[in-house]
């Protein structure tokens, strides 16, 4: 079947640069998460694979076949929008038959289809409603069942779960992912939301301002982001400035830690990443630093407490133990907890450097 | 307080809207020396008041489609365009120009030594004489009505959704299909309006047929201005009056927009 | 943008202007006819300022079309209030399907029962008729553009209005007049087109040597070409032209600016 390959895509809109260099391929029957800010080029990108709209340059490959010049009526994609785009002037059943239709699939075919598509979005009761009358849950659901149905290699899904409220939405990305995995296509889901983007991947890419900065799995992006932007960006983190001393031993405000990471010069400056949740309180001066609580918010699994160190900086804290306001504690992290970020590191001298001082040390 | 202020308003409804009604009804029983009579109606039921609102009705019929068949595709390229306010400023500006100013320039243009029997008569064909005829009628007609179809459909087109346009390319659509499929159904409403701001005038239309159709086509209008103004027979000019407002009414509701059904 | 289109539309353009520049060229025209153009005067423009008779019906035509969109504008005004007013969904839409009688009928139907309504009322045809019935087509048409307005402010408004003290008069007078003024404005302009273009509605109930323009009009017209009709066309293409470019680029440059900010 069909992986899809872009090859040093750029994209203007005017003088606007949106997309710069995109280089990267998307493998077959995997879920792909594009991860970014409004702006970022992120729908631009999943507009070019469907075909709305054309590279300024850059090629773009299905399998061995080059689609530039293909429009978007016929290729093997097919989109579930932002607002859906149902058809408003037909009802679930037509929406979902549109498609079809076009291709003049017969008769026979064509209804097991829409049965079957309607069947595994759980819409078989509400076949001949408006679609006026749909929650927007329901919506979501015809927009999915509309496109699925069609039997495409790649689902395109554009933000397609920001309209719904919260508890609908986390259903939606079970439901999402399960289908994901029956249909064994490849999507290519688009959100600005990091929690869907954790929730549903195989592989996520985090873009800023027209690039892929980062792409790996939600465990390699949430454990070791390549810089400080793709850090904040997916989770909470709490990142300071040190110095690399040698191989395994960095430096925060002068003093000297264990870390796991190596293969960066010795003085080189760099950011120490570590992640709320792997922060532990200790009494005074047991931990590394000590702080002075700031506030703390209960936020029903745990406590999320600010703290200020005797510097100044603020840290967060993800915890279940418990503490007040205004006592001086101290924080203690492992040193498996400390992610090390060289500034200005690109991904793969990043890649190399984490594979090879993986285990190592 | 608020009724006070009102009552202008009010008035103006019962006196100017309800009022004239119910005057033009009572007409239509009078006869020419205001005695209560049923003559009218049995004169518009004989076979030449029925000729002749048939006939009003295929001019006003023939004027709706032809400015349908210009006005929609219209409506749809303007829609496509980069500044389509403006293109759309350009179609609505000769609508400001007095109605009776682009009819007589039309006079000026299809009269028999007009402009276009003069290019006629440069390819070798000959002259004709297009003025009062009912090619004239339609053409003017037509003429008229163009930017009042043009301004509903295109507010009707220009309010689909974009990706509802996309949504039938990703499903396979063709641009043809995009149009036929999606497009059309969705501006429907659009038409609508259209052929209701087109239809109840056309059928009314009688200066025009007076300047531009030498009297060859006798619409209701026409039958009406002729009764009131010439004949001064208001008992009968009423009742075609009625019967425009009858024809008027099933317009209406065949073509209702769905907002107004709500 | 293919080719196709683009001739469509500039067939449809050059068929939407032709007549209106064909009047203009040859307003200018010695020969007096519009057949054939032998020379070029100023003289039919001099002669419409010179034609006293036309100047009053000019004027005429002005003074109907401002006095009754100003009257109309106040009726409407208050009358889109009173509707935007009231709670019973039923009678709302009533009265605004009785507002919209007069804008779907025909002019001729509007021309001839108002005829019969002022004989009854022993109002005597001219200036005075032609007023009243300007008015009465002009009211509705004002509600239906100052209605949008109203339904577009905060409803909110009111209410906080009432919760600061303010009596019903100063709701209105203090609250929702200064909200809606661009929609009474657009009311009174699109009134002043109405009463402009009309012709049908003037022609039945004009009278006593009363005339405004298009009336004059269909009378020279019904006499044959004269190139005074010609001159006025031309001014009056060239002013509503002006108007409407000043306005579409007014109006733009505004929406740019509203963008950027």
């Amino acid at each position: 079947m069909t992986e899809i390959r872009l090859q040093n895509i750029n994209q203007y809109f005017g003088e606007t640069h949106i997309l710069k260099n995109i280089d990267f391929t998307f493998l077959e029957g995997k879920f792909y998460t594009i991860l970014g800010p409004s702006g970022c080029g992120k729908t631009t990108l999943l507009k070019i694979i469907g075909g709305f709209v054309n590279q300024t340059s850059g090629d773009l490959y299905f399998g061995d076949k080059k689609m530039n010049e293909i429009p978007a009526n016929k290729r093997q994609v097919n989109t579930v929008f932002q607002d859906y785009a149902l058809f408003p002037h037909l009802n679930v059943y037509e929406n979902v038959a549109f498609g079809l239709k076009i291709k003049k699939v017969s008769k026979v075919e064509r209804e097991a289809r829409i049965k079957e598509a309607l069947r595994f979005t759980n819409l078989t009761d509400f076949k001949y409603r408006d679609i006026e009358q749909l929650s927007g849950g329901q919506k979501q659901r015809v927009a999915i069942a509309r496109a699925i149905v069609n039997e495409p290699d790649i689902l395109l899904l554009d933000e397609s779960l920001s309209a719904l409220d919260h508890n609908l939405r986390v259903d939606m990305q079970y439901e999402l992912k399960e289908l994901q995995q029956k249909l064994g296509i490849t999507f290519i889901f688009v959100t600005h939301d990091q929690e869907e983007a954790l929730a549903l991947s195989d592989e996520i890419l985090v873009m800023d301002k027209g690039h892929i900065v980062q792409a790996g799995s939600p465990k390699d992006i949430y454990d070791e982001p390549l810089n400080k932007y793709v850090a904040d960006f997916i989770g909470e983190s709490n990142i300071v400035e040190g110095e690399m001393l040698e191989d395994g031993k960095v430096s925060i405000y002068g003093r000297a830690y264990e870390c796991v990471d190596g293969g960066v010069k010795s003085g080189t400056p760099v950011e120490i990443m570590v992640r709320p949740e792997d922060i532990v309180l200790k009494p005074l001066e047991e931990g590394h630093l000590n702080v002075t609580v700031d506030s703390i918010l209960f936020r029903g699994v745990h406590y999320e407490i600010c703290v200020l160190d005797e510097d100044g900086y603020e840290w967060v804290i993800h915890t279940t133990q418990k503490t007040e306001e205004g006592k001086k504690v101290s924080i203690y992290f492992d040193k498996e907890d400390m992610h090390i970020m060289v500034p200005g590191e690109k991904e793969d001298e990043f890649n190399e450097r984490l594979e090879l001082y993986e285990g190592i040390l | 307080m608020k009724r006070v202020l009102a009552l202008p308003y009010l008035l103006w409804m019962v006196v100017f809207v309800i009022l004239p009604v119910f005057l033009m009804i009572y007409y239509s029983f009078n006869d020419m020396s205001g005695n209560l009579t049923l003559q009218n109606y049995a004169e518009f039921l004989s076979s030449n008041y029925i000729k002749m609102t048939l006939n009003s009705f295929w001019y006003a019929f023939l004027i709706t489609v032809i400015t349908l068949i210009v006005s929609y595709p219209l409506a749809l390229v303007i829609s496509r365009l980069k500044h389509k306010t403006f293109w759309l400023l350009i179609i609505i500006i000769p609508t400001w120009i007095n109605i009776l100013l682009k009819t007589y320039a039309f006079i000026g243009i299809l009269g028999i030594n007009g402009i276009l029997n003069s290019v006629l008569e440069k390819f070798g064909l000959m002259k004709i004489q297009l003025l009062f005829s009912d090619f004239a009628f339609i053409t003017v007609a037509v003429y008229i009505f163009i930017p009042f179809m043009v301004l509903p459909i295109f507010n009707s087109i220009n309010g689909i959704n974009k990706n509802l346009i996309w949504a039938s390319y990703d499903l396979g659509a063709s641009k043809w299909e995009a149009l036929t499929k999606v497009i059309i159904p969705l501006s429907l409403e659009g038409v609508k309006s259209g052929i209701q701001i087109t239809f109840i005038p056309a059928l009314s239309l009688f200066m025009l047929s007076r300047l531009v159709a030498g009297n060859k086509v006798v619409t209701l209008g026409t039958a009406i201005e002729q009764q009131f103004l010439t004949n001064e027979n208001w008992g009968m000019g009423s009742t075609v009056g009625v019967f425009l407002i009858l024809f008027m009414v099933f317009v209406m509701l065949v073509t209702r927009t769905k907002k107004e059904s709500i | 943008m293919n080719t196709l289109s683009r001739s469509f539309l500039t067939v449809i353009i050059i068929f939407l202007y032709f007549p209106i520049l064909y009047l203009a060229y040859y307003s200018f025209n010695t020969g007096g006819s519009m057949t054939s153009f032998e020379g070029f005067t100023l003289d039919y423009y001099k002669s419409v300022i010179e034609n006293k008779a036309l100047m009053t019906v000019i004027m005429n035509t002005i003074a109907v079309a401002l006095i009754s969109s100003g009257f109309a504008t106040i009726i409407g005004l208050f009358g889109a209030i009173f509707l935007y007013l009231i709670r019973q969904k039923y009678v709302k839409s009533t009265l605004l399907t009785l507002n919209n009688v007069l804008i779907v009928s025909p002019d001729v139907i509007i021309g001839a029962s108002l005829l019969i309504l002022f004989s009854i009322f022993g109002i005597k045809l001219g200036s005075t008729s032609v007023i009243l019935a300007h008015i009465a087509f002009s009211v509705p048409i004002v509600v239906l553009m100052i209605l949008p307005s109203l339904y577009q402010q905060n409803s909110n408004l009111v209410l906080a209005a009432h919760d600061l003290g303010a009596s019903a008069f100063h709701v209105v007078t203090k609250v929702l007049i200064p909200n809606i003024k661009p929609g009474i404005f657009a009311g009174f302009l699109m009134a002043l087109t109405y009463s402009l273009d009309d012709f049908a509605v003037t022609f039945f109930v004009t009278g006593n040597g009363f005339s405004t323009l298009s009336v004059e009009i269909y009378a020279m017209a019904r006499r044959g070409i004269t190139l005074e009709i010609n001159a006025i066309s031309t001014v009056i293409f060239v002013v509503v032209l002006t108007i409407s470019f000043i306005y579409y680029f007014v109006s733009d440059k505004k929406i740019k600016r509203g963008k950027t900010t």
